[in-house]
């Protein structure tokens, strides 16, 4: 005899529950039961994984919430409650438990900071037509007068819930956990709800309120109580023993998921502890039977699990079959994108497509291409740019629809990557938009389709090895400090594995021989390793929009996203089983540079650029990238890919998509770039394997990168067709599926007429490939903006510039994309309370020049509101007039003068600044407040009462000392006016230091000193195990030079090589391709204590030239010539690499271990010119 | 009073898992009547290691040995299985 569960928390419930949804369905089917419900806390946030677990274990599932229940007047909550969907409904009950929950989360925005709880009159409601059984336990409100032994109030409640429920849809739960006499859980509470139920004649059911599937799980229920808690353990226990209720521990560790016997064990316990009809056991084991007979819901008929619901026809704007309005559409499509390229090519195109629609009727999916066309539609009627990604980008009905803007034929890109009939699963189709503008796109969409169509999708974060570790610290009670020390240990290892990564790590043996010594520690191992990968939290998915009919509030439930956005309560994976169609559109912030750059040359020049349409063959573009300097072009820009672009020389579209698709973590771990660099490059001859490879394999060099070769390579050796070859290609990161699909390839290649050597040889590069490499279609379409990006780069340096520094879209800080404009010959243009807007603005600077405006943003402490007061009153007439207008805070108006932003008002004459700032600290009271409309008081300039010799002394100590740059770093982060490295320029030239730009010129293994200012440093994980840190360096010439420090030189240098920011570096050149260039470091020193050292040592000459002259003044003339030489060399006069100054001093790193090249020595001229006509 | 007894004793299980009978100096124990479980919270994370279980079992038996009178016993069901007679209350 099998025992159904009824009230069941599954891991997500967050912080309660703590087993996943498929172990338990597993459990319950191994000890026969036929039922299963999981009722989550607040939610059905594991419904769709327990559905499909129950289908899986071939039992029926049950599906509810526990929910906490509220008056409808006062607001008072009538504790939790659990409510159960019925089944058999033809969705009826599932629809109600969905807007139940719903409902309750709808209170948490009507009612701030309560928590989620439904109104007892709209569950009544919703309990209606026999949807809905909802269960009093332990913790509603009858339960806990029971549990008080109030049996009154406990009649007069439920007397309250009989009245305003409808009839047959209250049953009362009994829960006992065979808990101490006297406590909560105990038999006595259960027997007296028992007799309560007998009282009002009303079913009662049995449940044991379900935490966790084995007794074994306990503690992690404790260590989930202890973090919804935020309370250590200990203290946990003790309010529990004060008798504080609100915040309590588990009675005892009897909250599992027991099997049928142990069960009826606790119905015979409870029905034996009271006054009870002789056929109570019976009757109680009988009703609860009977309860999950009516709870069990259809997958199909209930749920709706497995059928596609896309939006109704009226809603995505057609009239009629969408079948035929698709091939319409799409027909047009084609002539219109492909008529300019050639007959041929639109021949091509509506034969491809024919195939195309073929599997798209076979799927019905042409309402959900109708939706993805419609969305982008939206999109760009918003005047927003778009961009498809994934594998969508592979189909020319995509294209047609424009949907996607690659072409697919041309790039190799294949259909039966995105869909085939093999491949059931809704397609799904990657939408990147301007990142800027992601939110009114959503609000967008939810208006034009309707809110009961459209809902945000939600993610489950899991704990991860550092959060495990903290909340099984705090359980536990450890000291904060000491469980972040080792949080900062968690990395690269996972969690669960904690104590094998102890044994194994050697970096771990300081900690792992803390956890020998410490049974508490060693405890937080054990702890740790339990709560990984449980679900912690849910939040919005980044991107993640789902698109239905008008009843998908039917089959979701959900909740208030952050951006006040309803949000399913479903995942990414709940999705297809659910028939949901998401997109996703996700906010690429480069799209809203390039859009920045585009609406900025429109409003300087009238000009619109049409950049989707620009040819993807213009020279100057490759010959920018081919030229590495890649700072600011979408994906080319970070230090690796710089030198793989200096390697691959890219010439073409797709030699750029091939660039992307080496850069993934698979490709370089197998060395793949190199042997395609080597054949590329014809230092040896491309391997094909066979020639019935070649065509595959030809524009990669016979390397296998892309899926889509790989898919072609499965359906030449065996015929199979592209769609099967796809499914092939999935299986092939199985281990398992291994060897089937190797049996499958060697019998159909043998017979296709390949010979054993060949099969040996294909079929381990088949096999290594496993799941690394790419679609090639994500490649291309990553491939797009990557050449739309370095074509603004090329044409329209000042307004990318722009769109770049306004939004930020790379990893480099912006005070390097200002080096790099500067070195583009676009000038930054200092802050200015006449000119700044809001964002980056292009200027025209000269005749034909562009230069950049910084914006009123980057002054920091600055309020939204005065650079809104700002930009709405500019320009201002006066000092006096952007006072009363403005009425800046003292530290805004301060920073504003210090930086040179009121420079206007002194005549841009920047030695008047201090007289400038003295004025504005010197003024007192409020500003007067002009209204818009009216004019400001001209009063004169108060600034020029300050003139007169008295007022010429007048100094600031804010500026004393300081250069315009040390100005603009501190208020706004970033130098404009000069790059941050200008200043050691001389000491650059004096010690013999390569320029950045200069690098790529030399040959290999040349010893060089660099120097500049730190812009990145990594620490990718690299084959050997060893670590290797990278610094990329910039010292105002070019873009950055990046600096290789081993093992050995991060042994010889220490921390400094994270800690320094200024740095100087010696090292050799290392060349890689043709205009690749990288600099293995061997030493470094701190550039700012070189500079010191430098100007002391310079001093003491100068002074010992001095004394040495007033002493001796009768020298002879040729003594006095070699003393002037000294002089003039030690202030730096002289020829660089020639002059040591200090020469006995060292101390000083820059001559102790000298840092100077030989080179420079040897050479004895200066290399390079750059510092002197830089610092001009 | 109670008297503490702390012996391993042989027990008798019905399907379900309750105790018959329990075999305590070599005589047999027969249960009487239902008997009921508790199970106690342990303070786990005062101890070293991680527990499998964080409750002990105790089952509360009226049980007598052939026709003499009944007593009340209590019976323990430790985490490795054994069971022990902790006490008799008389």
């Amino acid at each position: 005899m099998s025992f159904p569960h009824l009230h069941v928390a599954s891991a997500y419930s967050t912080h309660f529950g703590v087993s996943m949804p498929e172990a338990l369905a597993a459990q319950a089917a191994a000890d026969g039961a036929t039922f299963l419900a999981i009722t989550d806390r607040d939610g059905l946030y594991g419904a769709v994984k327990h559905v499909r677990a129950c289908v899986a274990e071939g039992i029926a599932a049950g599906l509810g919430a526990d929910l906490e229940v509220h008056d409808d007047d006062d607001l008072a909550s009538l504790g939790r409650v659990v409510v159960l969907a019925h089944g058999g409904t033809a969705g009826r009950g599932y629809a109600a438990l969905c807007r139940a929950v719903s409902s309750a989360h709808e209170t948490t925005v009507r009612v701030p900071g309560r928590a989620p709880s439904i109104p007892r009159s709209r569950l009544a409601q919703l309990a209606g037509l026999s949807s809905l059984t909802v269960l009093l336990g332990p913790a509603s409100d009858v339960g806990m007068a029971i549990e008080r032994r109030d049996n009154t109030a406990a009649r007069a409640h439920l007397a309250d819930w009989l009245r305003l429920m409808p009839e047959q849809s209250v049953a009362l739960e009994i829960v006992c956990h065979l808990a101490q006499p006297g406590t909560p859980g105990s038999v006595a509470p259960a027997t007296r709800m028992l007799a309560l139920a007998e009282h009002a004649q009303l079913p009662a059911v049995l449940s044991n309120a379900v935490r966790y599937g084995t007794p074994g799980e306990a503690v992690t229920a404790d260590l989930a109580d202890a973090a919804r808690h935020l309370t250590p353990l200990a203290q946990l226990e003790h309010l529990q023993a004060t008798r504080l209720q609100a915040m309590h521990l588990q009675v005892n560790g009897q909250a599992w998921l027991k099997p049928a016997a142990a069960m009826r064990q606790v119905a015979r316990m409870v029905v034996d502890a009271g006054q009870h009809s002789d056929g109570a056991l019976a009757l109680l084991l009988r009703d609860t039977q009977d309860l999950a007979d009516r709870c069990a819901l259809d997958p199909a008929t209930d749920i709706g699990l497995g059928r596609p619901r896309m939006p109704e026809a009226g809603v995505i704007g057609i009239i009629g079959d969408p079948l035929t309005e698709l091939w319409a559409r799409a027909r047009h499509g084609v002539d219109d994108r492909y008529t300019r390229v050639g007959a041929s090519a639109v021949h091509a195109a509506h034969e491809r497509l024919a195939h195309e629609m073929a599997t798209v009727e076979s799927l019905g999916f042409a309402s959900y291409f109708l939706t993805v066309a419609r969305v982008a539609d939206i999109v760009r009627g918003m005047g927003i740019r778009i961009q498809a990604r994934g594998s969508g980008v592979g189909s020319v009905l995509n294209y047609a629809l424009h949907t996607s803007s690659v072409e697919p034929i041309s790039n190799g890109l294949l259909w039966e990557r995105f869909l085939s009939p093999e491949r059931q699963t809704l397609p799904d189709i990657d939408l990147d938009v301007e990142s800027a503008r992601r939110h009114d796109i959503y609000r967008t969409i939810f208006d034009t389709f309707g809110g009961d169509r459209v809902s945000l999708m939600s993610m489950t974060n899991a704990y991860r090895g550092r959060g495990a570790v903290r909340d099984a610290g705090l359980a536990l009670g450890l000291p904060d400090t000491q469980v972040s020390t080792i949080a900062k240990q968690m990395w690269r290892f996972n969690a669960r594995d904690f104590r094998a990564a102890l044994a194994d790590k050697p970096e771990l043996a300081d900690l792992a021989a803390e956890v020998a010594g410490s049974a508490q520690l060693g405890q937080l191992v054990d702890l740790t390793a339990r709560l990984d990968r449980l679900p912690r939290h849910i939040s919005v998915h980044p991107c993640g929009v789902i698109l239905s009919d008008a009843s998908l509030l039917d089959r979701t439930p959900v909740q208030a996203s952050g951006m006040g956005l309803p949000m399913s309560q479903f995942d990414k994976h709940d999705m297809d089983p659910m028939g949901l169609i998401k997109l996703d559109i996700l906010g690429v912030r480069m799209q809203s540079a390039m859009a920045h750059a585009l609406e900025e040359h429109h409003r300087l020049t009238g000009e619109q650029i049409d950049l989707d349409r620009v040819p993807l063959d213009d020279p100057a573009t490759y010959e920018l990238i081919r030229s590495t300097r890649t700072l600011g072009i979408f994906q080319l820009e970070s230090p690796g890919q710089m030198e793989l672009v200096g390697k691959l020389q890219p010439e073409v579209f797709n030699d750029l998509t091939v660039e992307i698709s080496l850069f993934r973590p698979g490709p370089m771990q197998n060395n793949m770039p190199l042997t395609y660099l080597r054949a590329r490059h014809g230092e040896v001859a491309p391997d094909y394997i066979h020639p019935r490879f070649e065509s595959i394999l030809r524009e990669t060099k016979g390397v296998v990168i892309f899926h889509e070769q790989v898919m072609r390579l499965f359906d030449e050796l065996t015929g199979c067709g592209l769609g099967y070859a796809d499914v092939l290609r999935r299986h092939l990161g199985k281990p398992a599926q291994l060897p089937v699909i190797e049996a499958y390839v060697r019998e159909h290649a043998a017979l296709r007429g390949f010979v054993a050597g060949t099969v040996d040889r294909i079929w381990t590069v088949l096999a290594g490939f496993g799941s690394f490499g790419f679609a090639k279609a994500h490649g291309a379409a990553f491939a797009l903006p990557t050449y739309q990006s370095a074509w603004l780069k090329t044409h329209h340096p000042a307004p990318f510039l722009a769109g770049l520094l306004t939004h930020d879209p790379g990893m480099w800080p912006k005070d390097l994309l200002v080096a790099e404009a500067r070195v583009l010959g676009v000038p930054v243009l200092g802050l200015d309370v006449q000119k700044s807007g809001l964002d980056y603005r292009v200027e025209a600077v000269g005749e034909t020049g562009q230069g950049i405006r910084m914006p009123l943003l980057e002054l920091s402490g600055s309020s939204d509101a005065e650079r809104a007061r700002i930009v709405r009153h500019q320009p201002f007439s006066s000092l006096q007039d952007f006072r009363d207008r403005v009425h800046p805070r003292g530290r805004t108006f301060e920073a504003l003068a210090r930086v040179g932003a009121l420079d206007s008002f002194i005549g841009h004459d920047r030695t008047r600044r201090h007289e400038l700032l003295a004025h504005i600290q010197s003024l007192r009271g409020t500003a007067v407040v002009i209204n818009d409309d009216q004019l400001a008081f001209e009063v004169p300039l108060p600034v020029l009462d300050y003139s007169g010799a008295r007022f010429t002394a007048v100094t600031s100590l804010q500026l004393r000392g300081r250069t315009q740059s040390d100005l603009e770093l501190l208020d706004t982060g970033l130098a404009v006016s000069g790059h941050r490295m200008r200043k050691y320029y001389p000491l650059f030239a004096d010690l013999g230091v390569t320029p950045a730009s200069e690098l790529a010129t030399l040959p290999g293994g040349t010893e060089v000193l660099l120097a500049g200012v730190r812009r990145a440093t990594n620490t990718p994980p690299m084959r050997g195990g060893r670590r290797v840190v990278f610094v990329s360096l910039d010292d105002g010439t070019g873009p950055v030079s990046n600096v290789v420090f081993f093992h050995d030189a991060q042994e010889r240098i220490g921390g400094g090589i994270f800690q320094t920011d200024l740095m100087l570096v010696r090292g050799r050149t290392r060349r890689s391709g043709a205009r690749g260039v990288s600099v293995t470091g061997e030493d470094m020193w701190d550039l700012v204590a070189v500079a010191k050292e430098r100007a002391k040592a310079r001093a003491r000459a100068a002074k010992a030239a001095r004394a040495a002259a007033l002493l001796d003044q009768e020298a002879t003339e040729q003594e006095a010539a070699a003393q002037g030489a000294a002089v003039q060399g030690a202030t730096g006069d002289g020829v660089p690499g020639t002059v040591v100054a200090g020469r006995d001093s060292r101390a000083d790193p820059a001559t102790a271990t000298g840092p100077h090249p030989r080179r420079q020595v040897a050479s004895g001229t200066a290399a390079f010119d750059l510092w002197s006509t830089r610092s001009a | 009073m109670p008297q503490i007894i702390d012996t391993a004793v042989q027990v008798e299980l019905s399907a379900d898992g309750d105790p018959l009978a329990f075999v305590w100096d070599r005589f047999e124990h027969t249960v009487i009547g239902q008997p009921q479980a508790v199970f106690t919270r342990t303070r786990w994370w005062e101890d070293d290691g991680t527990p499998t279980r964080i409750d002990t079992e105790l089952w509360r038996v009226d049980a007598a040995r052939g026709t003499e009178e009944q007593h009340r016993y209590d019976l323990r069901h430790d985490a490795d299985g054994t069971w022990v007679l902790s006490l008799d209350w008389g």
